[in-house]
């Protein structure tokens, strides 16, 4: 029995890892755009072939972290969810598992591009702004010190 | 312990749950990069990846039907055929068949440029060859393929060497390395790789196209000062000589990331270099215009904005076309813009297909003066005559 119950101790954090990401459909796309109680939610868009990704999500964790009660922070990458332990792996080696993440679950990533943001060509890292009063700002490229200052 | 163990059986079982049911979810099939041409007879041959091997098959029938494919890599090898990475197909003067790939490596983002040659119509080919002679563990990759006037085999592709140099000296590098070669032995080998530019765009597809003397002429996204990713145009020399760059676009685009959307060029048979581009400075635009070397180009116009991308260029005589991808809420639409005046003006916009599943990148075909456009989509792949 406590063999046992070292063996799924151990699995736990793997497995919570990998039930963590989560598929995004066009359907599911409303509820994230929908603007939050308060402060802003931030929506980091990357994806595993964008080098200036990983810098970017790590600068946007950093100012999550200076800012707990007013930024939501979470991540979307633009990869199929398909690819999911590629994506679980980057997470983790990018220190970014503490934040809900989302993958593309649909047949048309650039529909999703669309549904998420109809001014974004698709271009990595994208990060969209929502704030409290329902206004949004999309963002291209991996964010200056002084964007970053901006987003808050 | 038995109420632990069951707390711990119920954290489990919704995390193997979503899991299992984010795979079941998932698309399924071939990725879609796939490219198509015509051989001198009037048939079209069709290469993309399925299961580690590019695949290889033929239409008489302008794409109705499909040949059982042939294998053009016998060992299986992983395959990019997803987004501005597919794999390429081109003719050489008696039909000798020509496709090259980019093959992922272990690491993300490296790669080898591959190649493998038919001279039997696409029965039989040779062993696949790695074109570079540098066979570091990095990024060698979004290969493009042209077959010059006098049969060259000329390869392009985005190269990291100098910026792993670079970074190992602690000195700021941009983006990536254009290098390319080419085989004067029909396929058989390749020269050792030459540099064109240092610190161009990591992750957009080059444009190569053939200039009225037979040369071979390319337009990329460069870099130019702080992340400016504008075009740069050159014409690849295979004499020995230094290939002269050029910028051509001026946009001034500045973004530190990855645009994956890579230009378009179709050269007339006056000389006039046709092009299209992407950018995003303000709204996202595809742009046509014909490049003036040093200058802005020449006649601009704004083809297509939000929704809009991966343009494809062709020109016949005075004819020119351009289609694109264009997406909104319920799919993708396959979109043409006709120009009869040699790109001084260009009708309004139509689709010509549509299909809400995943779309590959449009690509642009010719055959005796008429124009078809090869769309590989999740329904499978479609040839679609452009109207006369």
């Amino acid at each position: 029995m406590k063999r046992l119950l070292l063996a799924l101790v151990l699995l736990l954090p793997t497995v919570a890892m990998a039930g963590s990401l989560k598929p995004l459909t066009a359907a599911e796309v409303p509820a994230l755009l929908q603007p939050p109680a308060h402060g802003e939610r931030i929506i980091a868009l990357w994806a595993l072939d964008c080098a200036y990704c990983e810098p970017n999500l790590e600068a946007l964790a950093a100012l999550q972290r200076a800012h707990p009660h007013e930024i939501e922070l979470l991540t979307v990458t633009t990869d199929s969810a398909g690819q999911h332990e590629a994506i679980e792996a980057r997470l983790r080696s990018m220190q970014m598992t503490g934040y809900p993440a989302y993958a593309y679950a649909e047949a048309s990533p650039e529909q999703i591009n669309f549904l998420l943001d109809s001014s974004w060509g698709g271009e990595t890292p994208r990060v969209l702004v929502i704030r409290a009063d329902g206004s949004r700002v999309g963002i291209s490229g991996a964010l200056t010190p002084a964007q970053l200052q901006k987003l808050r | 312990m038995r109420r632990l163990l069951i707390i711990l059986l119920c954290l489990l079982s919704p995390a193997l749950l979503a899991h299992e049911g984010m795979s079941v979810d998932m698309p399924k099939g071939p990725e879609l990069g796939a490219s198509a041409a015509f051989d001198s007879h009037g048939r079209l041959y069709l290469v993309d990846a399925a299961d580690d091997h590019v695949r290889l098959r033929h239409s008489d029938d302008d794409g109705r039907t499909l040949s059982v494919p042939v294998e053009v890599n016998a060992i299986a090898e992983p395959i990019y055929a997803e987004g501005e990475n597919r794999p390429k197909i081109a003719f050489g003067p008696h039909d000798e068949l020509y496709v090259s790939w980019s093959q992922p490596r272990a690491k993300p983002w490296t790669g080898f440029v591959r190649f493998a040659r038919s001279l039997d119509r696409g029965e039989h080919f040779s062993k696949p060859l790695t074109v570079h002679h540098d066979h570091a563990e990095i990024t060698h990759r979004f290969d493009a393929l042209a077959v010059d006037g006098n049969g060259r085999i000329v390869i392009a592709w985005i190269d990291k060497r100098d910026l792993i140099a670079a970074t190992a000296q602690s000195k700021p590098y941009l983006g990536a390395a254009v290098y390319y070669s080419w085989s004067d032995d029909g396929g058989a080998s390749f020269v050792p790789e030459r540099k064109l530019v240092d610190q161009s765009c990591e992750c957009c597809r080059i444009a190569l196209a053939r200039l009225p003397d037979g040369r071979i002429a390319t337009f990329f996204r460069n870099i130019y000062g702080d992340n400016i990713r504008d075009h740069a145009y050159a014409v690849l020399r295979t004499d020995g000589q230094a290939s002269q760059l050029e910028r051509a676009t001026f946009s001034d685009w500045q973004i530190a990331g990855c645009p994956h959307h890579g230009p378009g060029l179709a050269i007339g048979s006056d000389g006039v270099r046709h092009a299209v581009w992407y950018e995003a400075k303000g709204k996202p635009t595809i742009w046509y215009g014909q490049l003036d070397l040093g200058h802005a180009p020449q006649h601009p116009l704004a083809i297509a904005t939000a929704g809009a991308s991966h343009a494809d260029i062709a020109v016949h005589k005075r004819t020119l076309w351009v289609v694109w991808n264009q997406v909104d809420a319920h799919g993708n639409a396959l979109m043409l813009r006709r120009s009869n005046d040699n790109g001084a003006h260009f009708d309004a916009p139509h689709e010509i297909a549509r299909n809400n599943g995943a779309v590959g990148s449009p690509q642009l075909l010719q055959k005796q003066g008429r124009a078809f456009v090869a769309w590989n989509t999740a329904a499978g792949f479609r040839l679609i005559e452009m109207p006369r």
